[in-house]
């Protein structure tokens, strides 16, 4: 291994937690963008119209 | 722009099956990665031997017989485990170990440290049926342990897989693997010498079932149990609680 | 079955199965008469097995009929049948080691039957066997349901689904022969290992096209859940089983990690089996029938969307948490205990939003028992998540770690969550599937339900009070300052829990009995909803799009 332990410890400890926030940043944004809003109620009725046909 | 760059993950089942390793691999790397150069860090044990092919062909019996599910091989260090099972466990301890045993369950208790506490005789006849000796017990009796021969004819294939994966095995040892298998558990035997010889004088030569004259696969397991917590004694050094090895010869 | 594939369909199925049996013939010739040898025995019967509906049915004529014009669900109800008959063979194992614990010998002095050989089988049986199953049947129901495309594949899906179970049987007859790594969860020997990594490949490529055929831009959340089960579940059982066979004719291997590598290795696998086996495929069973069932759309998608990604994100940093106070670094320790608190969020998040769900249904929920399995289900979910971010605490799991209130925790989850989860689908699904207009009989659903409520409030009341016993003996001191209690102490102490969770497991597995009987008299004496030539694809059936 070209790293030593205690780099890779402070490496781990550090950047995960960075990964994290950005991860969920990203997350929450998508979750909440206006425009995906008709998209989401969309999916969530679509699953109850009944149709039990493939659509092609 | 998340605008477009949601909408790209969405149409693509790629994209989303890329952001899902994205999140699922990071905790797993984070973790895992810094142990394969833990070896820096993990307490020294100049004293540590290898499994014996006897006590490695007794730990693939363990393994085999699913041992793991009612008995750890881990004392924490907690103080009431240490006032009961000994010296808390170290990471060099298991560096042998393929796979580890520490265990998840204790329906019976841990054998971290069992090698020695117990004479062979009392293994044997506990193996054989728990209740006569501990009439509480709720342990499978493994009387055909004792009825079945072990299997010896591939154990130099056994050393040499662990050799492959980095146990320091030498040639000797892999090429006297059934001649020793046989001696340790025949100690007037001639091939008690290469023993100790290869895996050092204070290995317990023994005939652990209590007949010499047959290897059996109680011969293993006992000589397995007995060499719990005993290939090396760094965990009774420079630990919180200072207490004496187990001693092979009382 | 055959039937319904085209003669080169039928070709490229009995290639396969000719390959399995000869990769079955070379098992048997390396092996001999070891355990291998006999697994290769099984891999021939179980492929001629299958071989000779294939055969007997290859000069049928081929099917007319648009195939693309219809959904694929053939594969679903042999799926939905494995997984009842693999949770009658898994509880049933799960009573007698159950019971072995409170009357040893109840192993009857035999090698194969003894708890260590035995307890695999169970556990296997009912999250490989009964879980896998119902998660293969229902994920290739959700997905072609919500994706409104027809699986993209003819033999594919029955290749997944003979192929896992042919693993699952594989798994289950070793054990009993004494083939196990011994790696909890993970037992299955190297050959078996293989065989899923080349199955589960072709169930991922499978799901992934026929999510490609969908209309829609969007996904349905459900399918996230499946997804990411079957992908991570791929990452993580390649990675726990890297081995090295002692030799090819030998089912031996050692794991390539040794020590503290495997020990965190293990317990990364075996905490996101439980996350991503036993609870986000699950969770894509409950976002898709509780909906369903209830006639409702889910309470907010957003908010399982935010779940999906934290569940995703948390849950692979928690493993860490089976092994506080061993030989792990202190760190690491520690970061799987704050994120396995933290997963708290988004699994009561998902928790509370199947609820929401139901929030102005509950009539429903007293009426009908399938719709109250679910919510019920939903209930376990989050009492054993909130369980499992307690435990995982340090000086909590100083208390409860090697106890009975691990195993209580593990079936508030398993017989609560996924079971109860499993079976309300099941319930939904089958009349679905059938063509029926309803179960035989909605009074054996309520006896169903409520012997699996009962079994399971006994089985882990029962474990909370011996595992809380348990550690509370194993560190109480005298006065002197000495350990009060010995072992044997300890153990003569569960004697009465054992006997009582045998008896909580008994009554679950009746009430699965009573399922089964249940199913298999809807399929045979309640009449279809309609006449069998209208399920024929119509022609011009074009559905307008967005």
């Amino acid at each position: 291994m070209d790293f030593d332990h205690d780099t890779l410890v402070a490496f781990s400890k550090s950047w995960g937690l960075f990964y994290l926030m950005g991860f969920f940043i990203c997350v929450i944004i998508y979750a909440f963008w206006p425009s995906n809003r008709k998209r989401f109620t969309r999916a969530k009725t679509s699953i109850l119209s009944g149709e039990d046909k493939p659509w092609r | 722009m998340p605008e477009f760059f949601h909408r790209k993950i969405e149409r693509s089942a790629i994209g989303f099956v890329l952001a899902i390793i994205a999140a699922a691999s990071v905790g797993g790397i984070v973790e895992i990665a810094p142990l394969f150069t833990i070896d820096e860090t993990v307490e020294e044990a100049p004293d540590m031997r290898v499994y014996t092919p006897l006590e490695l062909a007794g730990r693939d019996i363990y393994v085999r017989e699913g041992c793991y599910a009612c008995h750890s091989q881990m004392i924490r260090t907690l103080r009431d485990e240490v006032e009961r099972y000994g010296p808390y466990s170290l990471a060099v301890e298991s560096k042998y170990d393929r796979p580890m045993l520490w265990g998840s369950k204790r329906t019976g208790p841990d054998l971290a440290r069992v090698g020695g506490k117990y004479s062979d005789a009392w293994h044997v006849a506990h193996l054989i049926n728990p209740r006569d000796v501990v009439p509480e017990s709720n342990m499978p009796a493994y009387a055909f342990l004792a009825r079945t021969a072990l299997r010896t004819d591939d154990l130099s294939d056994h050393l040499r897989a662990q050799r492959r994966l980095g146990v320091p095995y030498s040639d000797e040892m892999i090429a006297n693997a059934v001649a020793d298998a046989y001696g340790q558990a025949a100690p007037d035997s001639d091939f008690a010498a290469g023993v100790s010889e290869r895996y050092g004088e204070a290995t317990e030569v023994s005939a652990f079932d209590g007949v010499a004259s047959r290897l059996t696969e109680m011969d293993a397991l006992v000589a397995y149990l007995q060499v719990l917590g005993r290939l090396t004694s760094a965990a009774y050094e420079n630990t919180a609680v200072s207490q004496e090895a187990p001693n092979p010869d009382n | 079955m055959v039937a319904k594939l085209t003669t080169s369909e039928r070709q490229s199925a009995a290639v396969i199965l000719l390959l399995v049996a000869l990769a079955g013939i070379a098992m048997a010739a390396a092996g001999r008469n070891e355990a291998m040898g006999v697994h290769g025995l099984i891999v021939i019967l179980f492929a001629g097995a299958l071989l000779y509906p294939v055969l007997s049915a290859f000069y049928a004529p081929e099917p007319t009929e648009d195939r693309q014009a219809s959904y694929y669900d053939e594969p679903i109800k042999v799926g939905i049948a494995l997984a009842m008959g693999w949770a009658i063979f898994g509880m049933f194992m799960g009573v007698w080691v159950a019971a072995q614990l409170a009357w040893p010998n109840l192993h009857f002095d035999g090698a194969w039957s003894t708890f260590g050989r035995l307890r695999p089988t169970h556990t296997t049986g009912v999250i490989f066997g009964f879980g896998g199953n119902a998660l293969i049947a229902t994920s290739f129901h959700v997905v072609q349901r919500t994706s409104r495309a027809r699986l993209a594949g003819q033999v594919s899906p029955w290749f997944v689904l003979f192929g896992y179970n042919l693993f699952c049987v594989l798994a289950v007859t070793g054990y009993i022969l004494g083939v196990t790594q011994s790696k909890e969860y993970a037992e299955p020997e190297w050959y078996a290992d293989l065989w899923l990594v080349v199955v589960w490949v072709t169930y991922f490529l499978l799901y992934i096209a026929t999510i490609a055929r969908r209309k829609e831009p969007h996904i349905y959340v459900a399918n996230w859940y499946f997804m990411a089960f079957i992908l991570v579940v791929a990452i993580l059982h390649i990675v726990n089983n890297l081995a090295l066979p002692i030799s090819w004719g030998s089912a031996k291997s050692y794991t390539i990690w040794p020590g503290v590598q495997d020990a965190m290795v293990q317990w990364w696998y075996g905490h996101n089996a439980v996350a991503f086996f036993l609870t986000a495929g699950f969770l894509g069973m409950l976002y898709y029938y509780l909906p369903i069932r209830a006639g409702r759309p889910i309470f907010s998608y957003r908010l399982s969307i935010l779940s999906f990604w934290g569940i995703t994100f948390f849950y692979m940093w928690a493993g860490s948490h089976h092994l506080h106070y061993t030989a792990l670094p202190h760190w690491v320790q520690t970061l799987g205990m704050t994120f396995s608190v933290m997963l708290l969020v988004p699994s009561w998040a998902s928790a509370g939003n199947a609820l929401l769900t139901l929030n102005g249904a509950w009539h429903q929920v007293r009426d009908d028992a399938t719709l109250r399995f679910m919510m019920a289900a939903a209930v376990f979910y989050g009492i054993s998540t909130f369980e499992g971010s307690f435990l995982a605490i340090r000086p909590v799991n100083a208390l409860s770690h090697y106890t009975d209130w691990t195993v209580g925790h593990v079936h508030a989850g398993a017989l609560g969550w996924v079971a109860l989860i499993s079976f309300g689908s099941i319930y939904t699904l089958v009349p679905a599937l059938w063509k029926r207009e309803r179960m035989y009989s909605p009074a054996l659903i309520e006896w169903h339900f409520w012997l699996a409520i009962a079994g399971t409030l006994v089985y882990i009341f029962a474990m909370w009070n011996s595992g809380i016993l348990q550690g509370l003996m194993w560190r109480t001191y005298t006065e002197e300052g000495t350990l009060a209690y010995s072992f044997l102490d300890s153990l003569v102490a569960m004697y009465p829990y054992y006997i009582a969770r045998t008896i909580g497991g008994a009554m679950f597995l009746l009430g699965t009995a009573i399922g089964c009987c249940n199913i298999w008299m809807t399929i045979r004496l309640v009449p279809a909803t309609v006449p069998e030539e209208a399920d024929l694809p119509v022609k011009d059936a074009v559905v307008a799009g967005e």
